[in-house]
């Protein structure tokens, strides 16, 4: 059903969607395909959140069809899309404060079939994450922002997906966290895992990212490969501070 | 299985052995005291299962009471049903309602959730109240049973049950769903945890116990009617008790319940008024110095010995 190759593993098109009265996208197409890290940018409440929540089924779109692996999942649950292979990281880590850190990890895998291979994938995750492997027995209250965030992708990870929805992994962290974490999703896209990434901060977004999208005001408003993002002029100025022909390298320090 | 869910069990064990005794050698009036207990124990149980794994406040637990309650009732007294027969189909009856009403309102959250379950049990009393197959307002009275101890058996029956639902809920598969979902349902459905199916097993279980409960005192009773059965006070001591023991705990809501009965029971004979302030005033001081219990404060206790423990023993080296 799905052919090889360049073939989009995701693939939104012609979106609307918006929370009763309120319309926040308009018209929203966008691609990522197979092995392929997208940035999402973009400034406050432009609806980046917003399509996340449409891939991942959490909220319906009025128009517009998300198609994954060249299957329509405009109207499955969540729980469908789970099992299909499309974890969401939401924003604000979103655990699950009371239950450890072992309790939250392993709850990512709720939706599996195969249930004998998740105490392998959990070493995976531990792997990618050796911190985690201390706090397993910890209240995920009990970590810091940063361990915090490692624990939800790791959750999301533990669902063993092939397309990833990271939404703000940077959020409240300090660069080095934010660093190695960018350094993980590198690894995962090396695996053949494709990400979804939505980010504040542009500059480290477009620093790990193959392409880019940029949404304003619910409109897809530019598209291009990272670098040639990096490199446009009115993302430099809106995003990054930087005059068109100030000299940097990209990254959080710029800003 | 650690050393404490061990004595755990172990205590439960031998105070269920305890229990089973107890009839041969006490008299009528603690036996009787001792049904009220075990009735109560099993509606905090119960309601634990919603109210406090599940973290939606349930106010119309009355409703699948008073369902069981009249179910037996008209089974017992128009089809001349066995009691036990009648009881199981109060019992089925009120899930049935449950799941019903469950599909509707466990969509909400928090207080429309409260309020929406007290108002569908004040319904279903004005429904009671006026049919007349219930015997409407004048009530319904029951066959008179030859003996009352088995009362005593049956109640012990729910309250094991529901110690049981406690004790196996958390640990099981649903468990961990309805742990998600109560922590944070958002991130629970991105997770692939659909919630409301789990929600409703968790308000079903709630109702099988609240049903049979009533079906069982309707007939230790011999007499219902409407505000009996369908009465909020049911809910509102379970809550009571299952906050004082410990929600979300196994055995918190049962221990909840036989200290509040027992204290409940001294203060009543000692005067009517002080119980009703008693009563009162316990609910403030819990909200306010144990808002997890006494399950939470024996464990921090538990934890403030050990800390203490270990600064002497460091200070030692």
């Amino acid at each position: 059903m799905t052919p090889a190759g360049l073939e989009g593993v995701l693939r939104a098109e012609h979106l609307d969607a918006g929370y009763g009265s309120v319309q926040v996208l308009w018209d929203v197409s966008l691609e990522v395909r197979r092995g392929e890290v997208v940035a999402l940018i973009g400034p406050n409440g432009a609806g980046k959140s917003t399509l996340l929540r449409v891939v991942s089924g959490l909220l319906r779109p009025r128009r517009g069809a998300v198609t994954f692996d060249g299957r329509e999942i405009t109207r499955r649950t969540p729980e469908e899309i789970v099992r299909l292979g499309i974890a969401h990281v939401p924003q604000g880590r979103r655990l699950f404060p009371d239950l450890t850190v072992a309790e939250n990890l392993m709850l990512g895998a709720y939706a599996r079939a195969d249930r004998a291979q998740v105490a392998g994938d959990l070493d995976r995750v531990l792997a990618l994450f050796p911190v985690l492997r201390e706090r397993l027995a910890l209240p995920a209250i009990q970590l810091s922002g940063g361990e915090q965030q490692m624990a939800a992708l790791g959750r999301a990870l533990m669902a063993r997906p092939r397309l990833l929805l990271i939404d703000e992994p940077s959020l409240g962290l300090g660069p080095i966290v934010v660093q190695a974490l960018m350094e993980v999703i590198g690894d995962l896209r090396r695996g053949g895992t494709s990400v979804l990434l939505v980010e504040q901060d542009v500059g480290v977004a477009l620093a790990h990212a193959d392409r880019g999208y940029v949404l304003e005001t619910g409109r897809i408003t530019l598209t291009d490969r990272a670098e040639a993002l990096l490199g446009h002029a009115a993302i430099r100025a809106a995003y990054l501070g930087l005059a068109v022909g100030d000299v940097g390298r990209p990254g959080s320090q710029d800003r | 299985m650690t050393p404490r869910t061990f004595g755990l069990g172990a205590l439960a064990a031998a105070a269920l052995a305890v229990a089973v005794a107890f009839p041969v050698f006490a008299g009528g009036y603690y036996v009787r005291l001792a049904t009220g207990i075990f009735m109560f124990g099993a509606l905090a149980s119960a309601w634990n299962l919603i109210g406090g794994y599940t973290g939606y406040p349930d106010f119309g637990g009355a409703a699948f009471l008073g369902i069981g309650a009249y179910t037996t009732g008209i089974l017992m007294l128009r089809a001349h049903l066995p009691f036990a027969a009648a009881l199981l189909a109060g019992g089925a009856l009120a899930v049935l309602a449950a799941v019903g009403m469950g599909t509707l309102l466990l969509r909400l959250r928090g207080h429309y959730f409260a309020i929406a379950t007290l108002g569908f049990m004040l319904v279903l009393r004005q429904v009671a109240a006026n049919l007349p197959i219930t015997g409407g307002g004048s009530g319904m009275n029951l066959p008179i049973a030859s003996a009352f101890t088995p009362f005593y058996y049956w109640m012990l029956g729910t309250v094991v049950l529901g110690a049981l639902g406690g004790a196996i809920f958390p640990r099981s598969r649903a468990g961990y769903a309805i742990a998600a979902i109560r922590e944070n349902q958002d991130a629970a459905q991105v997770l692939g945890i659909e919630p409301l199916p789990y929600k409703i097993l968790a308000y079903a279980s709630n109702a099988l116990l609240f049903g049979a409960v009533g079906g069982i005192y309707a007939y230790w009773f011999t007499f219902i009617d409407p505000p009996t059965v369908f009465n909020i006070d049911f809910s509102i001591q379970a809550v009571v008790m299952t906050l004082l023991g410990g929600p979300g705990t196994a055995l918190g809501p049962v221990a909840g319940a036989i200290i509040l009965k027992i204290l409940d029971t001294i203060l009543t004979n000692i005067s009517l008024f002080l119980h009703n302030v008693f009563f009162g005033a316990l609910v403030c001081l819990l909200i306010i110095f144990a808002p997890r219990g006494l399950a939470e404060v024996l464990r921090r206790r538990g934890g403030i010995v050990r800390a203490i423990r270990a600064e002497l023993e460091d200070s030692r080296v």
